[in-house]
């Protein structure tokens, strides 16, 4: 398959201060790629790199097998770009602003626009700082949809919609995937990965540190059990678990065994308290990446 | 991407341009009563006590305030020189900036338009409003005066032209100073504050010989309003300078800008 997205040792220095450092990775067409990673692992500072809003220090990133520099136009017009805190012009309703957006485009992008706003209802009426963070953020999908790039770059794209929306989103995207488009997803929220990712990329302290297929992710099918008990000895050594954290007679482990298996174990025992968790991003990196 | 532009500043070029209006229009009603008065013949005689350096500087040694025309000389096309340059220097540290300042810049740069057509734009649009300030202020007080008074025409429009000289200079100036950063407030004080020195160093320079020097660092020199009014004739060398200052700082600008980060 073509290669869309190639970031070839993109590093990233602020001064001394380190942003990203060698970042090699490249994007499938038609594939959506997560990129997750904590608040200050360099998600931002990567995906602006990327889009040459910051100057990178070193590396280069190549668009279609072509270095993407910061006046391309026709790269840029393949690009859609929804970035994490959206600013648009106040002053303007949200029509004006589409019709604003239209004029950058040479081919005529009205229908996909209308389609856009009817799907996730936005008011073309409203001013643009009337809008609610979740409206401003529908406004900023269809402007980065509307011209029908064949790549998406979206930054914390979920935040602010509500849940029906965001399902809205997530079928949009799928659509979006059968056309072919490539799309690069930065975000912290790990669900989401799973639900619509095929592959993910994490990053830590401005480095990429994996890169894995979601299905074998989802295969490890990891989760904590934190339990207490007065037994809480016994049931250390009958089931012979590794304790991530113990506190008197509480301990917490992860499940290695299905959840069937393990309950049925422990109905052997008195058990005070259960409580069974999706791991977060951070036990993720702890359990599987130290 | 220029309409936006033209309607983004049509609101503060109208509040610009009124305030200036007003200002002419109350002299314009004022002057026809008092013009043939005791009191205005009075004045000029007051005005005569003054040290020569002082009416030199404000031009009064060779125009005096007795007609509507002669108060323009002296006075009023200082404020609009004063005014269409502090409406250029708001403009040259606003209208790029302002992207950045804002954020808007992250979406702006995200839509297939190069940088350099952005400050292109921008700079065209600030252009039309400066141009189109002087020539609006020009045309109403042309018809102001003809209603009062007889004027010497060729005179009056060579003066009404000359802001354009200092007026496109302190805006390319300061467009190129806002490169430097990414609030609008920081070069705000600064473009103001250029105004100002300059306007005072002109008139310093004015004073005596030995302040003379001080004119080579003020951008109102290049509005030469006293050779003008002297000789009825702008100086080419003037209007040869501020078009290469132009120039160089928007050059400038574009190079800057180009590389420039912008968040």
């Amino acid at each position: 398959m073509k290669e869309v997205i190639k970031i070839e040792g993109l590093t990233k220095y602020y001064g001394k201060i380190r942003g990203v450092e060698d970042i090699n990775l490249t994007l499938k067409e038609g594939e959506i790629f997560g990129f997750i990673g904590p608040n200050g692992a360099g998600k931002s500072t990567t995906i602006r790199s990327i889009m040459n809003l910051i100057n990178k220090t070193k590396g280069k990133v190549l668009i279609e097998n072509k270095i993407f520099n910061k006046d391309d136009i026709e790269i840029k017009e393949k690009i859609g770009y929804l970035p994490s805190e959206i600013n648009l012009y106040d002053d303007l309703t949200v029509k004006e602003m589409l019709n604003y957006h239209e004029t950058f485009y040479k081919k005529n992008i009205h229908k996909r626009r209308e389609e856009l706003v009817k799907i996730l209802q936005l008011d073309e009426k409203k001013k643009i700082e009337d809008l609610s963070l979740g409206n401003l953020k529908k406004l900023g999908i269809i402007l980065a949809l509307m011209h029908e790039p064949k790549i998406l770059i979206l930054d914390e794209p979920t935040s602010g919609l509500d849940p029906i929306m965001q399902n809205v989103f997530y079928n949009l995207l799928k659509e979006e995937k059968k056309k072919g488009t490539t799309i690069f997803y930065s975000t912290h929220i790990l669900n989401e990965v799973s639900k619509i990712c095929d592959r993910v990329g994490i990053i830590k302290d401005g480095k990429l540190i994996k890169v894995e297929n979601i299905e074998e992710i989802s295969n490890k099918n990891l989760t904590f059990i934190t339990i207490t008990s007065n037994e809480i000895e016994k049931i250390i050594n009958d089931l012979k678990i590794e304790v991530i954290k113990k506190e008197n007679d509480t301990i917490k482990f992860a499940c290695k065994i299905s959840h069937d298996e393990l309950i049925k174990k422990l109905s052997n025992y008195t058990i005070t308290k259960i409580l069974i968790e999706e791991p977060t991003l951070e036990e993720i990196f702890l359990h599987y990446y130290k | 991407m220029f309409k936006r532009e033209m309607k983004i500043n049509l609101k503060s070029f109208i509040i610009w341009t009124s305030v200036l209006m007003i200002l002419f229009l109350i002299v314009f009603l004022m002057y026809p009563s008092i013009m043939n008065s005791e009191n205005m013949k009075m004045m000029d005689e007051m005005l005569k006590i003054f040290p020569k350096e002082m009416l030199k500087a404000f031009n009064m040694d060779i125009s005096s305030i007795d007609t509507a025309f002669g108060w323009m000389r002296t006075e009023g096309f200082v404020f609009v020189l004063l005014i269409t340059g502090i409406y250029s220097g708001i403009l040259g540290s606003n209208i790029v900036l302002k992207e950045e300042n804002d954020k808007t810049i992250e979406y702006l740069n995200s839509v297939p338009v190069s940088r350099r057509k952005i400050v292109f734009s921008k700079i065209l649009s600030a252009l039309t409003y400066i141009f189109l300030m002087i020539t609006i202020l020009g045309i109403f007080n042309f018809i102001g005066l003809s209603i009062i008074e007889e004027f010497d025409k060729k005179l009056f429009v060579y003066l009404s032209i000359t802001p354009v000289f200092s007026s496109i200079v302190i805006f390319s100036l300061c467009l190129f100073l806002s490169t430097f950063t990414h609030k609008t407030k920081k070069t705000l004080g600064i473009s103001l504050g250029l105004v100002f020195i300059s306007y005072f160093l002109q008139i310093l320079s004015e004073m005596s010989d030995k302040t003379e020097f001080l004119k080579y660092i003020s951008v109102f020199t290049l509005a030469d309003i006293r050779n003008v009014i002297v000789n009825i004739s702008i100086d080419p060398i003037m209007i040869i300078i501020s078009i290469s200052l132009f120039i160089i700082f928007t050059i400038l600008t574009i190079i800057r800008y180009e590389k420039k980060e912008l968040v």
